[in-house]
């Protein structure tokens, strides 16, 4: 897959961002189950940049998660304890098996990855009009606090002679969402995972979002919602086409 | 032994003094048992403040160990703290087990000559699933018929967020709300509603956004009387 050079991205930026999930490399090793057990050193490592960020290595399969099943089981008993519950009540017996599993269902966007999700899904097709996916329904977990966020991403981009699978918009989404993430991130890697993957003329990404960690603790603010957006290309330079787009999605 | 105590605080519905009222099917019976459950409640042991900071570092090691469990970096910046901040935020959504209805109810009982029905609706409830520890939330609307004493407001809230503080099964939430105010003030009746979302159902499993929970408790005159639960829920509901 060539990469080519994308002038108006800017990619310095980007590049740090490769290293914050921690997967984008393929470093990660699961202590679990190599001796030692401590994770890679970031400084040591070398940092591939985000544009490469869809050859990323799984570092998650289902053998790993049936090996670390019983180690957050184990790990999710003790915070019953901690928290003054008894784990051998009844409506508590299986919880820390169901907890560890909905957990990593939460988390299972580290299994896949992008090349799997669209490499059979991109056609030629001469359309240089916008496109917009929006209201797709986003559910993440909060890697501070480890409580949900959930909210709507709106996906735009400008093709330049190749379109995208809408569904497979969706599964970007998915697949970046389903992990402990920043919203600020989260909105970034999706626009940059379009870019990658379609070289549009530009791609614009907004999330509206509510966190947990601000509504059922800390500030308790009910109401509040956290909107980030990305623009890339064209709607970053051109500010009709960023108007359109936000307008479209707001209608 | 506090585990004991927690469980029969939060099992407290699932015991005997609720399968004896439901026997009995009459309110005015519930005072000979409020003694008991009065005594219950004053033995509870809950849960001090001060054992939450010693408890502190084994649930960090526990969130740590789930950490590297689920394939994460553990010493990325964005992760360094967060078995704290999680140990922490899990302590603040199960603080419900520090606290009882006598610590909250005790001096805003008044006696006021009102036999109408009083009604706090839409209060926010924020709680935990039992079953996958995950965030279950929606509104409360309270109902009572007082006789002869009333409650201040915000008392009603406050037993809200007691109960649902703590690791929950909706139908449980609903019923120990009702049943705490029916033994504070001895009303006429009493009704609770709770219409929640469930994340386990939203987020995986099944999946689906839209669904929500609807679970109710009727006691006194509003299980007997069809015209007063009426009137309940036709205050209640929301345009």
């Amino acid at each position: 897959m060539e990469r080519s050079k994308q002038k108006q991205m800017n990619q310095n930026e980007n590049e740090t961002d490769a290293a914050i999930n921690g997967h984008f490399d393929g470093r990660v090793k699961i202590p679990g189950w190599s001796a030692g057990g401590a994770a890679g050193n970031p400084s040591t490592a070398p940092s591939s940049s985000v544009m490469e960020s869809w050859r990323e290595e799984r570092t998650r399969s289902l053998e790993d998660n049936e090996m670390s099943l019983p180690s957050i089981a184990a790990a999710y008993t003790t915070i019953l304890r901690g928290l003054g519950e008894d784990p051998q009540r009844q409506g508590l017996l299986k919880t820390p098996w169901r907890a560890a599993t909905a957990m990593q269902f939460f988390t299972k966007g580290y299994q896949e990855k992008i090349i799997d999700v669209l490499n059979d899904a991109i056609f030629d097709e001469d359309h240089d009009e916008m496109v917009i996916v929006k209201d797709i329904d986003m559910f993440s977990m909060c890697e501070h606090h480890l409580v949900p966020i959930f909210g709507r991403v709106h996906i735009g981009y400008l093709p330049n002679k190749r379109v995208l699978g809408l569904s497979k918009l969706a599964r970007i989404v998915e697949i970046y969402s389903r992990r402990l993430q920043v919203q600020e991130r989260l909105t970034k890697q999706i626009a940059v995972a379009i870019t990658e993957a379609l070289q549009p003329a530009g791609v614009g990404v907004v999330i509206e979002a509510t966190h947990m960690c601000m509504v059922m603790r800390g500030v308790q603010k009910m109401n509040s919602k956290t909107v980030t957006s990305t623009m890339l290309g064209v709607f970053r330079e051109d500010p009709k086409t960023r108007d359109e787009f936000l307008t479209l999605i707001r209608s | 032994m506090e585990y004991q105590k927690a469980a029969e605080l939060n099992g407290l519905c699932n015991g005997k003094i609720v399968t004896e009222y439901l026997c009995r099917n009459g309110f005015s019976e519930l005072t000979v048992d409020a003694k008991k459950v009065a005594v219950q409640h004053k033995n509870e042991t809950s849960r001090k403040e001060a054992e939450d900071e010693s408890r502190l570092p084994a649930l960090e090691e526990a969130y740590t160990t789930i950490l590297r469990g689920l394939g994460e970096n553990t010493d990325r910046q964005g992760l360094l703290k967060t078995p704290l901040r999680a140990a922490k935020a899990m302590q603040f959504l199960t603080k419900g087990y520090h606290e009882t209805i006598y610590d909250v109810l005790n001096d805003a009982i008044f006696d006021e000559d009102h036999e109408e029905l009083v009604i706090v609706k839409d209060i926010d409830m924020f709680s935990l699933c039992e079953h996958h520890l995950v965030p279950f939330f929606g509104k409360v609307h309270i109902g009572y018929l007082p006789s002869k004493k009333v409650v201040g407001l915000s008392k009603l809230a406050r037993i809200v967020e007691i109960y649902s503080r703590r690791l929950q099964v909706q139908e449980r939430l609903t019923k120990q709300i009702a049943m705490a105010i029916s033994e504070a003030l001895q009303p006429v009746g009493v009704a609770v509603v709770i219409e929640a979302a469930h994340m386990c159902m939203v987020m995986r499993g099944v999946q689906k956004m839209n669904s929500r929970t609807v679970t109710s408790a009727m006691l006194g005159a509003f299980r007997e009387d069809p015209k007063a639960r009426e009137e309940f829920l036709a205050l209640t509901k929301s345009a």
